[in-house]
């Protein structure tokens, strides 16, 4: 299993008593194949009770395929799924619980609003297939539209609603017979910018609020970055990196990571042991730079290579005094991207990407100093 | 009964062969016809006389009739004896007699036996059915009427409740009467290719045509005729309908019962009576074996035989049957059967020997 | 840990009901098509049953009736070039340019459908025979020799057949162009291109792959076709397949085995004409509720759309109109000609065919029939649809070849297995209408299960989904989400259903027993046996009464259709 993070030692010193979270979902060794090619390849990773997890990756990477394993709505080829400490899924068992078994709870992408009944209706569903009380519906039901600003909607039929609104209802409905497990297929993505934003927000707090264990699947980085509790990475049906946001921006794991969360320069280089000191490694380039950088533990492979954010990169018209990293380049591209501005400059003998708030446009050719905190610059496992 | 069949016997020697039906079958007949003599008497109902219990005929409610006629022609006579007989349902079932008698022998192969009465339209079918025991055995009250020739051998398989008989018919629109065929032989003149009219093999009153005028003119007479490319048609009313219409010109198989009814209804045509002989078939009506409701079928022999049913047989224009009830009325336009010359076959087992070269030689000029 | 593998080995209620429809729908379709083999094979004494010999020797005979063959495929041919230039011409017309009263248009090319080729033969016949058509007379009386036209040929066959499908070429090319992204041809004319260029060097290698899939589906269809050759070949000695099948059983005596051969053939040659069209047509998605719909860019064409318009009426004319029309003049006349005398007109036909016995049995039949095969029908094909498109149940790729199956089968050939294979049945159901019901309900499996699962699909899985997800076991969901969405789909369904079976004939005209008379074969028997005029009366009563029950029922179903949403 992988190691528990640096948060969660801090939080476990931080409250002895609490011990270690409880992991409310397991999956283990995780396959699914669709006829002979694999969209899972054998994954396995935890989710603690109240966390949101999000499985995050570019299309194709099998992330929603998990989601709808751990539903129930795919059946996969091997492995083992645990909710709750029930084996839903077990392949050397043969045990496969069906979905509408397993109680847990699930926002669809298109909503999936039934057109047919009213807003009522849809969110009743789930209690009337449980064969609650008319009181016990009225009162549910109710409680969860008003969590969702939804209350004065209650008769509307359903096929009248916006976007927003279906999502908004999708959720209610979601909630309404508390589910110990939210499972969430990319909700907001059919949403446009700006109400996806503040979805993002309200989400969130719900999901705090309710302390219900989350299965988040997106490609928006952003909404990974801004709702996860714990993110995992995925690619071509496999896990990259699994960490908190700050961890995996911070430190990623491999060039795929360091790409695909925002956007790194990545610095290739030779060791010179002879010049780490302070804990600092430090690289030298193929054109003869010498980059220092961080090394975070891991073991230096072979070809070493450096990730460094290029919102970290600093450039200044008079070399910054008393810094490590300070290399003069030329500006030979500079773009206008309203909160930042993209700079291209050269670096010995490649381009480097700088990206800069608030910076009066530059003309090209003109000359600058380049400069990066050593603890920005993170040493990458092997690709 | 017996007596008067007795009397008929002697009386019939002096009557005129009217019709030519000379049958080796007949001395036969005379044995046969009282050889099961009835036990009990028979009742008489409406105008005729019955041996089978109306009562329990009334109460089997429904009757089957298998029909070789047209649609028209079979729904009359269901619906003649219905309306008889009230209380008694019918339903018909009607395909042209080769297909009839396909149908029926099919279900009664598969252990189906849903038919009360069978009227065929051709003596080999009918004589096949007797011999596999298709028929029930019943002597009808009616039966006196009837020289032994006309009923099967031995009696009470079956009965000739009419005989249809055809010649040659053209579209006055068409043809100027001079021009007209006059006779069977006038059909092969290469004037007549591609615009003449037959009817198809498994119709009855073709294999007769067939066969008699093979006797005729041997085999290169049908050769010829096959080189005039006719077109085949399953009903009569094609047929006319067509030459009312001017679609063929010469119908080389015209029935005289047809011809009445379209001339009524003012159709150009004109019907031809050729002197070597018209082919005649009987029209073959018996109880089947097995049938659902046997009281309600010995009913329908009855009034079939009888003045009463005959009369219907002789009149309704889509029928118009010759009757061949020794008491007979003549038919609606005045004639009687002895007013043509007849053509039938004799001989039953050359007749029924050739329907195999029949079938195959008339398909094959057909075209299947 | 939980109890280990027993959870798999109970059959949950949906596997239940899966298995046994499945079970229902093959038992229908291979029943019959064993039989027919089974005659196909029987060499030995034709009386006999079970057959005394198998051998091959009825397939050997065949290259005897290369000609009956070589008329199917020409006439198929013949049709389905027709057919495909009436659709393709229409759909063009009435997806591409900017013609008035499209809507309206569109709506009226279905209308075809709904007139079988049945009434577009009585009609032609009576229209074009050589000296009896009323064409001709008209072409006579203005002073023209002989014949202006003949229809009673294979190209009256043709003609006829392809008019009644230009419609459904129509449907399917203007599926097809709808989903053309009209950005491609606006791409075209935006570097210059003329629109004929365009058309001919980007519309139509786009459309090509639908197009020829249509044509693979027609030409099927025509292959299978019997009525306009029954009415319009027999008559000339030009034999179809499915006719000289019929004519083969109907003789005296019959050559079944010979029958059966040929239906065998003609099977075969079906079957790969299909197989042919899955293949062309697979991978295509169905999925058109949360898609992006094209509005294909609408061409002005001046004053050319009124020409257009007048093109798409006139098709409408000559397939729907003109035939109707015709069957009326002749029904009322005693002998029907082009210029009645006074004393021609009559009525009789009309009182005839009322109170004929065997028409109004076999109407009350016919309908009695079409709304229980409706009815069942669409409870069991929906239930077909279900398990092939959205179970999860193994098998279920093999249930929609199956059910597939009888499209490949002459409705006349699938007939003649059922009559031989339900009348050794120990249950007497042959010669009664639970015969016709099986076999209606057989033969229409494709129909049914294509209209409704082309609904089902157009139905998010996600809706079915979630109400898993919300704990609803496979009948809940069923019944609260699925049904309900499907209700629209359902109630067409229904329609199409009933009105095929009340128009049915080429099984009917098998499988019909003395107290089991429908009314399509009725019409067929009584154009060979009484007169045109009788027939053309039962004919209009019969398109009569299936107008009044589809406007009743749409009437009744208007309101249920307003709400199920899309």
């Amino acid at each position: 299993m992988e190691p528990l993070s640096p948060e969660d030692g801090k939080r476990a010193a931080a409250a002895p008593e609490a011990a270690i979270p409880r992991t409310h979902i397991e999956i283990e060794n995780l396959e699914i194949r669709y006829g002979p090619v694999p969209a899972v390849k054998g994954i396995s990773f935890r989710v603690r009770a109240g966390e949101q997890l999000t499985l995050l990756g570019p299309s194709g990477c099998g992330k929603t395929t998990t989601l709808r394993a751990i539903a129930g709505l795919e059946r996969p080829s091997a492995g083992a799924i645990r909710i709750g400490g029930e084996t839903m899924y077990a392949s050397a068992e043969g045990i496969n619980i069906p979905a509408e078994k397993r109680g847990l709870s699930m926002v669809f992408q298109s909503y999936a609003i039934w057109p047919h009944m009213t807003v009522f209706e849809n969110v009743a569903y789930g209690l009337r297939v449980r064969r609650k009380s008319r009181h016990e519906i009225l009162t549910r039901v109710r409680e969860a539209l008003a969590l969702v600003q939804m209350a004065p909607y209650e008769n509307r039929p359903a096929s009248a609603l916006s976007g927003g609104q279906q999502q908004r209802v999708a959720l209610a409905r979601a909630c309404v017979f508390q589910p110990s497990v939210l499972l969430f297929d990319e909700p907001l993505s059919n949403l446009d910018a700006k109400l996806r934003a503040d979805m993002r927000i309200e989400l969130r707090e719900l999901q705090h609020r309710l302390g219900i264990t989350s299965v988040y699947v997106t490609h928006d980085l952003e909404e990974a970055l801004a709702m996860s509790d714990r993110i995992v990475v995925m690619r071509d049906g496999n896990i990259e990196q699994i960490g908190s946001p700050t961890e995996i921006y911070n430190l990623p794991r491999n060039a795929f990571v360091a790409d695909f969360i925002g956007s790194s320069n990545l610095i290739a280089g030779q060791l010179r042991p002879d010049l780490a000191s302070d804990g600092l490694i430090a690289l030298e380039t193929s054109a003869g730079q010498v980059v220092h950088g961080v090394a975070h533990g891991r073991a230096v492979p072979p070809e070493p290579v450096f990730s460094v954010r290029t919102v970290y990169l600093r450039l200044s018209f008079e070399r910054p005094a008393g810094l490590r990293n300070v290399w003069p380049v030329r500006v030979h591209h500079c773009v206008f991207q309203g909160d930042f501005s993209q700079v291209n400059v050269t670096w010995g003998d490649r381009d480097l990407v700088v990206r800069s708030a608030a910076l009066e446009p530059i003309p090209e050719g003109r000359d600058a100093f380049l400069s990066v905190e050593p603890r920005h610059c993170v040493l990458i496992e092997g690709s | 009964m017996p007596g008067s069949n007795r009397d008929k016997l002697t009386r019939r020697t002096l009557l005129g062969a009217s019709v030519a039906l000379a049958s080796p079958i007949a001395c036969l007949s005379a044995r046969g016809a009282y050889a099961q003599a009835p036990a009990k008497t028979p009742t008489k109902v409406l105008d005729f006389l019955t041996y089978a219990d109306v009562a329990k005929a009334e109460q089997e409610g429904a009757f089957v009739f298998y029909c070789h006629e047209n649609e028209a022609g079979t729904a009359a006579i269901a619906e003649a004896f219905g309306k008889d007989f009230p209380k008694i349902k019918t339903s018909y079932v009607r395909a042209q007699t080769g297909a009839l008698y396909n149908k029926i022998s099919t279900e009664r192969a598969a252990g189906r036996f849903d038919v009360d009465i069978l009227q065929l339209s051709d003596l080999a079918p009918a004589l096949d059915f007797q011999k596999k025991g298709g028929y029930e055995i019943y002597h009808s009250p009616e039966a006196g009427g009837y020289k032994p020739e006309h009923l099967s051998n031995p009696a009470g398989a079956f009965f000739w409740t009419g005989v249809t008989f055809g010649g040659l018919a053209y579209s006055t629109a068409k043809v100027k009467a001079e021009e007209a065929p006059k006779s069977w032989k006038d059909l092969l003149d290469p004037k007549w290719r591609n615009a003449m009219s037959c009817k198809i093999s498994s119709s009855g009153l073709q294999f007769v045509q067939w066969y008699e005028l093979r006797k005729l003119y041997g085999d290169e007479y049908w050769q010829a005729f096959a080189k005039q490319r006719p077109r085949g048609f399953d009903s009569r009313v094609q047929l006319f309908d067509r030459l009312a219409k001017g679609d063929d010109k010469v119908c080389a198989l015209a029935e005289y019962a047809a011809y009445v009814l379209y001339k009524e209804k003012g159709a150009a045509i004109e019907f031809v009576a050729p002197e070597d002989g018209l082919p005649a078939t009987p029209l073959l009506v018996g109880v089947v074996d097995k049938a659902p409701h046997p009281e309600v079928a010995k009913l329908f022999v009855d009034w079939a035989m009888s003045n009463r049913g005959q009369a219907f047989y002789q009149s309704n224009p889509h029928l118009i049957y010759g009757s061949l009830r020794t008491d007979a009325p003549p038919m609606p336009t005045g004639k009687r059967l002895s007013d043509f010359k007849l053509l039938t076959p004799t001989d039953y087992a050359d007749y029924l020997g050739s329907r195999d070269k029949f079938t195959k030689d008339w398909n094959g000029m057909l075209g299947l | 840990m939980q109890a280990p593998a027993l959870r798999w080995q109970v059959p949950s209620g949906q596997a239940i009901a899966g298995f046994g429809v499945a079970g229902a729908a093959g038992i229908l379709v291979l029943y019959p098509i064993f039989y027919l083999m089974q005659a196909a094979l029987d060499v030995g004494d034709p009386d006999a049953r079970p057959p005394t010999a198998y051998g091959l020797g009825n397939f050997e005979a065949l290259p005897q009736y290369s000609e009956i063959m070589l008329n199917t495929l020409t006439v198929s041919l013949a049709a389905t070039v027709m057919a495909l230039l009436f659709g393709f011409v229409t759909a063009w017309i009435l997806s591409r340019t900017n013609v008035p009263g499209r809507r309206t248009l569109e709506q009226l090319m279905a209308v075809p459908y709904y007139m079988t080729p049945l009434l577009g033969a009585f009609a032609w016949s009576l229209l074009g025979a050589p000296e009896s058509g009323f064409v001709n007379q008209v072409w006579r009386a203005l002073g023209g020799e002989n014949a202006l036209i003949n229809l009673v040929t294979p190209f009256g066959i043709a003609w006829v057949m392809a008019l009644f499908e230009g419609s459904v070429a129509f449907v399917m090319i203007g599926a097809v162009m709808k989903s053309m992204d009209p950005a491609l041809e606006e791409a075209s004319q935006v570097i210059g291109a003329s629109r004929l260029r365009t058309m001919l060097r980007v519309t139509l290698p786009l459309v090509a792959p639908g197009v020829l899939g249509a044509a693979i589906l027609v030409f099927a269809e025509m292959l299978g076709s019997f009525s306009a050759a029954l009415v319009l070949g027999n008559p000339d000695r030009f034999y179809v397949v499915t006719t000289a099948m019929y004519q083969l059983v109907s003789q005296y005596p019959p050559r079944i085995p010979l029958a059966a051969a040929m239906g065998v053939s003609l099977f075969a040659v079906m079957f790969l004409m299909l197989f042919l069209y899955r293949r062309l047509i697979a991978g295509r998605s169905y999925v058109t509720i949360s898609g992006k719909a094209f509005r294909p860019r609408v061409m002005d064409v001046g004053r050319l759309r009124w020409l257009l318009f007048a093109v798409c009426v006139f098709y409408v004319l000559l397939s729907v109109a003109l035939p109707l029309m015709t069957l009326a003049f002749a029904s009322v006349q005693k002998i029907a000609v082009a210029f009645p005398a006074a004393s021609n007109w009559t009525l009789a036909n009309y009182q005839t065919a009322f109170t004929m016995n065997a028409v109004r049995a076999a109407l009350g039949n016919s309908l009695l029939l079409g709304v229980a095969t409706a009815s069942i029908g669409v409870v069991l094909m929906g239930l077909i649809s279900w398990l092939i498109y959205r179970s999860r149940l193994p098998g279920s790729g093999f249930i929609e070849y199956l059910v597939m199956f009888p499209q490949a089968v002459p409705r006349l050939v699938f007939a003649f297995g059922m009559m031989w294979a339900w009348i050794v049945f120990p249950i007497p159901i042959y010669g009664t209408l639970w015969l016709l019901l099986i076999a209606y309900l057989t033969v229409f499996l494709p129909l049914g299960v294509r209209t409704i699962s082309g609904v089902m699909l157009q139905i998010d899985k996600s809706l079915e989904e979630c109400a898993q997800m919300c704990g609803a076991p496979w009948g809940y969901r069923i019944r609260t989400v699925t049904m309900p969405l499907l209700c629209p789909g359902l109630l067409a369904a229904w329609l199409l259903l009933f009105i095929a079976s009340v128009r049915e004939l080429g099984a009917s005209i098998l499988l019909m027993g003395p107290n089991a008379k429908v009314v399509t074969p009725t019409i067929v028997e009584s154009w060979f046996a009484t007169s045109a005029e009788l027939t053309a009366a039962m004919a209009l009563i019969q398109t009569l009464v299936i107008a009044i029950a589809m406007v009743v029922f749409l009437a009744l179903t208007r309101r249920a259709s307003m709400y199920a949403g899309e």
